[in-house]
């Protein structure tokens, strides 16, 4: 019996099945009076807690981007083991700039597929408003590259705004369509506790009125401040088991269906099409193999969404609109949390916040939420079945797709 | 980090032709290696490796993309920034500093190299986008 119990749990290829049993958030926003570790460790005893247990991890996996830059502190892998008293259990770190939450859940599915333990406790975290926003904005530019992109002064939103410039020649794009997502991302940030920018916001005030230019001052022609996520602190953190041992844990666990990554150029000027994100449409056809679906099945997604733009572009790349059209499926309602394909219905980064190397882990942590159907009421999507979250890393050179499904 | 060069460099590969930019370890096209030592140090030889061909990045180019940017890193204390990634009539393309005042997608722009960055004291170049 227990033997056919077994191979019940294990894919069609013979793999051992992952899912989530635990989820943990901390509040995005400016936590700088908190040191980074006890952040950390705030979400991973949520998760422990949500999951019903005590101890009993195998393996610790930490996902950060730049606590030796920004905390001048290292090894916060063993450090949050150590605060949260879970010796001996194994300890790593990874760090995959801002899909570093991501990678690191790649890691802890990876741990318990070979069979090397069965409960990992993957916690992602970042602290960036000790810092003064010119140094934040320098640390993320770091991410360039060193002889050719960097020393110049081109930071990420330069990118994503060249991005932009490009993508509004080629489909016809405007700057108030933009602010239309940011609107929508506001919108369902405003019901998520864990947001950083829980403020209602409107076309007037960052679009339409006569004072919204100065409201709305530009970052990076054509990209404004309200087109653009806020820098954040913030820690998010899951627990995953093999699905032949989640019987134990207090919550039904939401099964990992597909996992893909993949890179691309480091240097943005060497992409044959610079409007392409080879990157996340590579990783996102992984993901739909490994989970044995495509694009139609999904019932919502959490996109990169660090500039706007992105959650339209990703949305192209992972197959749900046509190139240059997911803004007209933005304008008919379509992505809001009551529409056909609900897109960041946690505010996305936008809104919810993004400290960098948690923003993966916080993106998993949405989809177990609305997969149990335990998001807030006014943003709960519908009868989900399967939901995708997109990591973004560098300006696309590192992506992470992951569809978790509701068992 | 911080270039000194007052020339910014293609890399052609001596195997196959393939122009990098920046330099690679490994031909993109055929994957012929670079041993670095070769460009430093003059009696460097490595058995059945030939050096790469350093080409400077020059002539008249096509703008792709611009962007003026207002909230710069540190280091930096101009109140906006122009940048622009162009691509070079041999195919080569590169993110720079753009001079122009009225950019648009699709124009001709001359490259040179100039002054971007001053880092206590000790001046970096590299790549200006000009009108043609």
């Amino acid at each position: 019996m227990k033997k056919k119990q077994l191979l019940k749990e294990k894919t069609s290829n013979g793999v051992r099945k992952v899912g989530v049993v635990g989820i943990g958030h901390t509040k995005f926003g400016n936590l700088s009076d908190y040191e980074l570790v006890d952040i950390m460790a705030y979400a991973s005893l949520n998760a422990m807690e949500d999951a019903g247990i005590d101890g009993g991890i195998d393996q610790v996996i930490v996902g950060n981007m730049g606590a030796g830059m920004l905390n001048h502190q290292t090894g916060i892998e063993s450090a949050l083991v150590s605060t949260l008293n879970l010796e001996p259990a194994m300890a790593e770190l990874v760090s995959n700039g801002p899909a570093s939450g991501s990678s690191a859940f790649k890691m802890g599915y990876m741990a318990i597929v070979s069979g090397m333990v069965d409960v990992v406790l993957v916690t992602a975290g970042e602290q960036m408003r000790r810092v003064t926003g010119w140094e934040a904005t320098d640390f993320v530019a770091t991410l360039s590259h060193p002889e050719v992109e960097y020393p110049y002064g081109l930071t990420l939103p330069a990118f994503a705004a060249m991005f932009t410039r490009a993508y509004m020649a080629k489909y016809g794009l405007t700057e108030r369509q933009l602010s239309l997502i940011a609107v929508k991302d506001h919108l369902n940030a405003e019901k998520n506790p864990f947001a950083h920018v829980q403020l209602p916001v409107t076309m007037e005030g960052i679009a339409d009125s006569c004072h919204a230019s100065v409201v709305n001052s530009y970052v990076s022609e054509p990209l404004r401040l309200y087109h653009m996520c806020p820098v954040s602190d913030g820690a998010s953190s899951v627990v995953m088991c093999a699905m032949d041992g989640a019987a134990r844990f207090k919550k039904k666990p939401v099964r990992i269906a597909g996992i893909g990554s993949a890179t691309d150029t480091h240097c943005v000027h060497n992409r044959k099409d610079p409007l392409d994100l080879k990157a996340v449409r590579l990783a996102a056809e992984m993901a739909y193999k490994m989970a044995g679906i495509g694009p139609q099945d999904i019932s919502f997604a959490e996109l990169h969404d660090a500039f706007v733009i992105l959650e339209l572009c990703l949305a192209e790349e992972v197959g749900f609109f046509e190139k240059g059209k997911a803004i007209e499926a933005a304008e008919k309602g379509e992505t809001e949390v009551s529409g056909r394909l609900p897109i960041n219905p946690s505010g996305g980064l936008k809104a919810k916040g993004h400290p960098v190397g948690a923003t993966g882990i916080s993106q998993i942590h949405e989809l177990v939420k609305q997969l149990r159907s335990e998001a807030e009421k006014g943003r709960q999507v519908k009868n989900p079945k399967y939901g995708l979250a997109i990591n973004f890393g560098g300006f696309g050179n590192n992506v992470v797709a992951t569809i978790l499904a509701k068992e | 980090m911080y270039r000194v060069d007052k020339n910014v460099y293609a890399y052609k590969c001596p195997k196959c032709g393939q122009l990098h930019y920046p330099a690679p370890m490994r031909c993109k096209k055929c994957g012929y290696r670079r041993y670095p030592e070769q460009e430093i140090e003059p009696n460097f030889q490595r058995e059945g490796y030939k050096p790469w061909e350093k080409t400077p990045l020059k002539g008249s180019c096509k703008l792709l993309t611009y962007t003026r940017l207002w909230n710069l890193p540190i280091g930096f204390d101009q109140r906006y920034l122009d940048f622009g990634l162009v691509e070079f009539e041999n195919g080569i393309r590169a993110s720079g500093r753009l001079l122009v005042d009225k950019p648009k997608i699709g124009m001709k722009l001359n490259v040179r190299v100039g002054k971007i960055k001053e880092f206590y004291g000790k001046v970096c170049y590299g790549l200006q986008f000009v009108k043609s």
